[in-house]
């Protein structure tokens, strides 16, 4: 997937709440309102086309807070372009969903 | 945590191993783990945390479990190949086709008289056997010779016909119980009846009958329908129209390739025969003396003087010419639609530019073969629904079955072979798939010197396709003009879609 690929606002705002720090799955459905028979496939099909990388989180930390592990999302380089070049089509999505950094600022 | 939350979860964990039912094999353990993780996080996670959400109900959170595995068998798929059955696709259209041919041939197979019509399983030595007509083709379809005519041949023909039996289709009641009755389609045969025939059942040895008494061949049918497949019935008796008779055999229902529906053949001898009215009218099946006369291929014809001085021609037609006629007429629909077709629509395909020739050999290859597929498959769908249309609703009345096999074979081969015409020159000549999104471009002109028409594109961008509106002599036909890979990103399918991209 290049990075001038068109993405569609539900897919943008996936990729502004992974880079905003919401990682999991449940907290991208919380911060977008988007149901999870929709996050769940779109985040599968952006970690298809490239966009998005998923990893296990370490069974330590699970086990000490007494739950399964989760599988956190993380932005590419790709997907960070990506979604920089989305921000022009969907100006509102930045202020909708800020990054910490924003925040701060 | 919310005890609603809790409450909820058992049945939400149900869903979501339902759900991933449909997650192939492979990812299924990561899925469910990913699943179960997230409704356990939702389930226990501070209220604060998930009262701001719309989404916490676990029920209500499994149920996108399903949507997510549908996603994901739905890829697989996918790559699998069956984006190629996709709406507009060449094997989209095979398979519509071969699904179409294969239940017109399992309804030919639910229906006997359609596939002994359209297989023409060979009779037992049917070469020399001739059927004797009073008139022409459609005496071999009612019952034309007197039995008066049958008795004086059996004596004068042995020069010509090395046996000769007589038939004709009756309906008699059978008595299967006390007081209990079924009307029974019955051929009333000559004792050689079934020398005659030389059917390989035939020579099985049937239970000795008294002197005189007749003896009743069951069909299959009747014998499941009557007698309720009694594995002991041959060699009973039964009564047959008032007649005692001694059951002589049971014989499947394809065996009987003779004019009339019959359920069973009454054998009797010369002397019950003769007690008929003499000018009782029925079939006469006769074996032609190969020394005398070389088999016909079709039939001659025999003049016979009667008694009262009088001569009376009668044809004597092959019975496996008579058996041939199905495929026959259906060549004869094929030649007629082949005939008729140009004069119904234009045969060209359309104007392909010479960049086209520079296609791999096989995108070439592969666009003829298609259009022959469909050809083929479109004869063989024609021919098993005719023959299921016609012999299945005349099934008695093997002529009137032909013409029915006539009347519409030649127009649905007419109209499927235009559709094939037309269905081809609306297919992009690299992909196959249909083109699509038809537009009006230019205008009509009044000295027909500007150019105007429809335009459709192929959604994989391989090239776009003119249709003349008005066709003039340097612009006659559609034309097709091929794109090359640079147009690709402006096309829907060039590349794989997603849902997450446009």
């Amino acid at each position: 997937m290049t990075s001038d690929a068109r993405l569609s606002h539900t897919a943008a705002m996936i990729l502004q709440a992974i880079q905003a720090g919401h990682i999991y799955g449940f907290s991208v459905m919380q911060m977008t309102g988007l149901p999870s028979g929709t996050v769940y496939p779109a985040m599968r099909r952006l970690e298809r086309d490239g966009l998005i990388l998923s990893k296990w989180e370490q069974q330590s930390i699970a086990d000490a807070e007494q739950r399964p592990p989760r599988k956190y999302y993380r932005l590419t380089r790709t997907g960070r372009v990506t979604l920089e070049a989305a921000y022009e089509r969907y100006p509102l999505i930045e202020k909708m969903i800020p990054t910490p950094e924003v925040e701060r600022a | 945590m919310s005890r609603h939350r809790l409450t909820g979860a058992p049945l939400a964990r149900i869903n979501v191993r339902a759900a991933s039912l449909l997650v192939p094999r492979s990812e299924r353990s990561n899925w469910i783990a990913e699943w179960t993780a997230e409704l356990h996080h939702l389930c226990h996670a501070p209220q604060d945390e998930v009262a701001e959400s719309q989404h916490g109900d676990p029920l209500h959170f499994s149920l996108g479990a399903f949507h997510d595995a549908f996603w994901i068998r739905y890829d697989r798929l996918r790559a699998n190949g069956l984006y190629r059955v996709r709406s507009g696709s060449a094997t989209r259209c095979m398979l519509i086709l071969v699904t179409a041919a294969f239940a017109a041939f399992l309804i030919c197979l639910a229906l006997p008289s359609a596939h002994n019509a359209l297989l023409l399983l060979p009779q037992h030595r049917s070469a020399d056997l001739v059927i004797i007509s009073g008139n022409g083709y459609a005496g071999t379809q009612a019952p034309s010779i007197a039995l008066s005519d049958y008795e004086e041949w059996t004596t004068d023909t042995a020069n010509l016909f090395t046996q000769i039996a007589f038939y004709r289709p009756t309906t008699k009641p059978v008595y299967v119980a006390h007081h209990d009755s079924m009307p029974l389609s019955v051929a009333q045969a000559s004792d050689n009846f079934l020398e005659l025939l030389d059917l390989p059942w035939a020579h099985a040895v049937m239970p000795a009958s008294k002197p005189g008494e007749p003896r009743l061949v069951l069909s299959r049918t009747a014998w499941r329908t009557l007698y309720h497949s009694d594995p002991h019935l041959v060699g009973r008796n039964a009564d047959v129209g008032g007649r005692p008779v001694l059951i002589a055999a049971i014989i499947p229902d394809d065996d009987w390739r003779l004019p009339g529906k019959i359920d069973a053949v009454l054998l009797e001898d010369q002397s019950d025969l003769g007690a008929l009215p003499s000018r009782t009218r029925g079939f006469v099946i006769a074996r032609i003396r190969n020394s005398a006369f070389p088999p016909p291929r079709g039939g001659w014809r025999k003049m016979v003087e009667t008694r009262d001085k009088v001569t009376r021609g009668f044809d004597c037609i092959s019975v496996s010419h008579l058996r041939g006629q199905p495929p026959f007429v259906f060549l004869f629909s094929l030649l007629l639609a082949s005939l008729a077709l140009p004069a119904t629509t234009a045969l060209p395909l359309g104007d392909l530019p010479r960049r086209h020739d520079h296609l791999p050999g096989i995108v070439n290859a592969r666009r003829w073969i298609f259009l022959l597929v469909k050809f083929a498959l479109i004869i063989l769908i024609v021919d098993l629904c005719s023959t299921d249309l016609s012999y299945g609703l005349y099934s008695s009345d093997p002529i009137r079955a032909l013409y029915i096999q006539l009347s519409t074979a030649f127009p649905a081969l007419l109209f499927g072979f235009r559709w094939i015409l037309q269905d081809q020159r609306k297919r992009c000549p690299e992909c196959l798939r249909l083109l699509s999104s038809p537009a009006r471009v230019g205008q009509a002109s009044c000295n027909f010197l500007s150019w105007n028409g429809t335009e459709l594109f192929c959604v994989q961008g391989h090239g776009l396709l003119h249709i003349p509106e008005l066709p003039t002599s340097w612009f006659s036909t559609q034309r097709w003009l091929c794109l090359d890979s640079s147009w690709r990103g402006l096309f829907p399918d060039s590349c794989s879609p997603s849902p997450g991209m446009l």
